[in-house]
């Protein structure tokens, strides 16, 4: 860290500096103004220059104060942020002439430690406008005097001045001066208005969205915002950028929050500024008005996190991804895809092939997928993750299909494609294709069944993802991926480790008929989040197909066994199934819903929720839906167990329940605001209406915790 | 470039920033720290009376403006006296160069003849970073109720100039007068100005 850079030598210089700060201190106490910092050798070199080798009466006369600064030191900007005073310059000029305000170029941010503060190293150049006025006679050099005065900064502050002075002749004609070229390239630095950028904010508790519509020669690939007051902004928040749709910026409000403020006034830098290519700067005013801002996908928000950066997303995609496998909805189905890779062990050239065809398929589902989801937001649908379950005819497909699944490992009828054959057809796939098929299939319907289980990491990736341009939404996406296929690839690439994996036998074919039952279990499953969309005629609709895809798969398997005779038969069956099923397709979600808030739990809305937490009501919102077998095991473990609830009873704590089953536009703009994409989410409201996002997989400790924090808190 | 952008908002995003912090109107956070002695002290520990917490590091150009002019004394001992609890804190991190372990900051103190209640050590920044402060001095001042009721700066000049506190509005001794007296505090919230704290 910058801290510990150069400490040993900022030991040695310590006494030095000590007896610098007496010298400073003795004097100062005399009444004098600081003097200028004799030792160590200031860090920060001052002199004035002009662009011009001739003031010209009644012209403007360019001038400015050059700050040289030692390496790793700074002096600050006019609004210098957390910390820092800006550098100023009181002139003593000749009878007539004025200064202008100090033109200050764009600053950078100069973090150090926790806090940011804005400010400037190097060669800089502060310009300043000095009125000449018309009755100057030529001839009679001017003379003119300022007292610079600045902080410098390194890992410590010394406060730094500089009697400055500059002699010019005065003519009636000027030339560039030696150094008009620093003023040129200086000029180019100091924001302006820019014609066609229009600003707007919006503010929301103590986020801050500023929208601009930019010029269309101008881009905004990266952007920073420097406040022009003080106390607006919060200077060492992160500042998020969000093209989606036009330029917004997320920044933090300084607390206290000035409630009164009508506009917001700073200066924007994009792409690194004008110092670098494509970089550009300007300022804005932008008037402020109370509205909605949405987080932009922050990880978590009561914990003040910092809002993700790509890198920490696409590793919490990484890692998401990896903790896919273990959820319960996607676990037997990989665990199939063992079986596929037990049976292939002896040939360890199509392995490999195996797992990139895993691998492949399982992350182009989830950038397909992602793709999806993006085009569907910006439709302007009110969807989430998990979309693909709030319709009833896709519940009930999967249900079919996961019967079937369940039906073939029983060995009712064999896929005549894919890895699910015997080791006799495993070694005629050396060379097919069917194999590698097989296996981008088994990724494809990992991914399908996983699109629920929203696990821990998960979301506040897809949360960050949503807000981000397309581009990086797809990545994240496929990290997801990556990370799910990660372990299976690994196993194929590295076949040795599939040694450690029992050898091939009887045990085999009995295991795979056993994962039929997980299959059947995700069926029930299934059905009971159908149950959840459509009435009891639903269902047995859909339990109806279940039998004539049963009775036409029967028939499959006898026809494969050699009786010719019943494939009219599987065709009845599957025309069975087919009219069955339409009824279904057509039904839509909610026709029918149950509210099935349970005792104690109250049903979530944005108004209840505000006009609890406005009465100073401690609140718990669980945002759950039928479909997410996460948020099934919080209840049962953590949520309803006896002492949680006569915890939230002893202290009146009121439950919400925002319950995500069926389409829900308000939810899932709350879910939104909370940077979250998806369920299981749980936020505490504290008396003060402060929300903490709790964790994705309580346990009741986790709850009695947090209880015990907001308890501590409201005391 | 944008990777280079990404990249930096990494690094800036992994140390977290100090963004809590005590607002006028809202009850102080609590805290626990050992004072230069070794003493436990709470916050709690002063319900009933007017705190005021005075961020300090005394290598700091604008800790030393206030105490080689005797302001900061001056404040600390017709405060104390009328039963104020006056706390100075030092969140300066121990692998700085501007840190001072206890016995030697108890010294400086006693050379200033600065008389706060206690000199507290937060070499972990934790109080600093529940308050928000970001500078030296950074000052803050605790109702009876535990309500915090300034935060901001020492005064109006924004210097390190010890001239300049002749001529300088005192923020905190206005909130003090204004508690006192029993009126609301007229201006509660002011930017502190200072050094950064060494966190």
């Amino acid at each position: 860290m910058d801290e510990n850079h150069g400490m040993r030598t900022l030991r040695l210089l310590t006494p030095i500096l000590a007896a610098a700060w007496l010298a400073l201190a003795s004097s100062a106490a005399i009444g004098q103004s600081l003097p200028r910092f004799g030792a160590p050798d200031p860090h920060v070199k001052a002199s004035l220059i002009a662009a011009t080798d001739a003031a010209v009466p009644g012209q403007p006369l360019q001038v400015g104060l050059r700050l040289v600064h030692d390496k790793d030191w700074h002096t600050y900007w006019q609004v210098p942020g957390d910390s820092g005073l800006p550098t100023r310059i009181d002139w003593q000029l000749p009878a007539g002439m004025t200064a202008g305000p100090i033109e200050w170029p764009y600053p950078h941010r100069l973090p150090a430690g926790p806090l940011v503060n804005y400010g400037y190293d190097g060669d800089t150049l502060l310009l300043t406008t000095v009125q000449v006025p018309a009755n100057l006679q030529p001839g009679t050099p001017v003379t003119l005097n300022g007292k610079a005065e600045w902080l410098e900064c390194k890992d410590v502050c010394i406060p730094g001045s500089a009697d400055v002075t500059l002699t010019l002749p005065v003519k009636s004609e000027a030339n560039p001066s030696t150094q008009a070229a620093l003023f040129t390239q200086a000029r180019k630095l100091v924001p302006a208005a820019l014609p066609g950028l229009t600003a707007r904010s919006t503010i929301e508790a103590d986020r801050i969205r500023l929208a601009l519509d930019l010029p269309a020669d101008r881009k905004a690939e990266s952007l920073e915002f420097f406040p022009l007051e003080e106390a607006r902004i919060e200077p060492a928040a992160a500042q998020v950028l969000n093209r989606r749709d036009g330029v917004s910026l997320y920044l933090t409000a300084a607390k206290p929050v000035k409630a009164d403020a009508k506009s917001l006034a700073g200066v924007v830098v994009a792409n690194g500024g004008p110092a670098k290519p494509g970089g550009w700067a300007a300022v804005v005013e932008a008037p402020l008005v109370a509205g909605v801002v949405s987080a932009p996908g922050t990880a978590a928000v009561g914990a003040n996190a910092p809002t993700m950066s790509l890198v920490a997303a696409l590793g919490a995609a990484f890692i998401g991804g990896l903790i896919l496998n273990l959820m319960p909805c996607v676990f037997p189905v990989l665990s199939l895809k063992l079986i596929g890779l037990a049976q292939h062990r002896t040939h360890s050239g199509p392995m490999a092939a195996h797992g990139i065809a895993f691998a492949v398929g399982v992350i182009l589902s989830f950038v397909l997928l992602a793709g999806l989801l993006i085009a569907l937001q910006q439709a302007g649908s009110a969807l989430g993750w998990g979309f693909q379950l709030q319709t009833p005819w896709v519940v009930a497909s999967l249900t079919v299909l996961f019967f079937v699944i369940g039906l073939n490992l029983l060995g009712v009828f064999e896929f005549t494609f894919g890895s699910g054959l015997g080791n006799t057809r495993a070694a005629d796939a050396l060379v097919g294709k069917s194999d590698w098929r097989g296996s981008f299939g088994t990724g494809v319907l990992a991914v399908i069944v996983a699109s629920p289980c929203t696990a821990p990491f998960m979301s506040a990736a897809l949360g960050y993802a949503i807000t981000q341009p397309a581009a990086i939404a797809l990545s994240v996406f496929a990290m997801l991926g990556v990370g799910m296929a990660a372990p299976y690839l690994l196993l194929t690439l590295f076949p040795v480790l599939l040694a450690k994996l029992p050898r091939p036998g009887r045990w085999m074919e009995l295991f795979k008929q056993f994962m039929a039952f997980p299959m059947f279990a995700t069926c029930v499953w299934l059905m009971w989040v159908l149950a959840q969309q459509v009435d009891a005629g639903g269902v047995a609709l859909a339990l109806g197909v279940l039998v004539a895809v049963a009775f036409a798969l029967w028939a499959v398997g006898l026809t494969q066994r050699g009786s010719t005779l019943f494939r009219w038969v599987a065709l009845v069956g599957a025309v069975l199934a087919a009219l069955t099923f339409a009824p279904l397709a057509m039904t839509e979600a909610g026709s029918s819903a149950k509210s099935s808030s349970s005792a104690g739990w109250i049903d979530y809305s944005p108004e209840k929720l505000a006009q609890l937490t406005g009465e100073g009501k401690v609140v718990f919102v669980d945002f759950t839906a039928a479909w997410c077998v996460t948020c099934q095991v919080n209840k049962r473990v953590a949520l309803n167990t006896d002492k949680v609830v006569s915890r939230f009873a002893a202290e009146g704590i009121v439950r919400m329940k925002a319950d995500w089953t069926n389409r829900d536009a308000r939810i899932t703009k709350a879910l939104a605001e909370f940077g979250r994409n998806g369920v299981p989410l749980y936020v505490l409201y504290d008396a003060s209406g402060k929300p903490t996002v709790l964790p994705e997989i309580l346990t009741e400790g986790t709850i009695l915790a947090a209880l015990d924090r907001v308890k501590l808190a409201s005391r | 470039m944008k990777l280079a952008a990404v990249l930096v908002a990494a690094v800036a995003a992994s140390s977290s920033p100090v963004q809590a912090a005590a607002v006028p109107g809202q009850p102080a956070p609590d805290f626990r720290a050992a004072d230069v002695n070794g003493r436990a002290v709470s916050l709690a520990d002063f319900r009933g009376k007017t705190v005021v917490l005075e961020w300090n590091n005394p290598n700091c150009p604008f800790v030393q403006k206030h105490y080689t002019s005797g302001n900061m004394q001056s404040l600390q001992q017709r405060n104390t006296g009328s039963g104020v609890v006056w706390l100075a804190i030092n969140s300066t991190t121990d692998s700085h160069s501007d840190y001072m372990a206890p016995a030697k900051l108890a010294t400086w103190f006693a050379d200033q003849k600065a008389t706060p209640t206690a000199i507290l050590m937060d070499t972990g920044g934790e109080i600093g970073r529940a308050y928000g402060a970001k500078v030296t001095p950074h000052m803050y001042v605790i109702d009876p109720k535990g309500t915090v009721i300034y935060a901001g700066a020492i005064d109006d000049k924004r210097t390190a100039n010890p001239a300049d506190v002749k001529t300088a509005t005192n923020y905190v001794a206005a909130a003090l007068a204004d508690t006192r007296a029993g009126k609301p505090v007229a201006s509660a919230t002011s930017s502190a100005y200072g050094c950064t704290i060494k966190y």
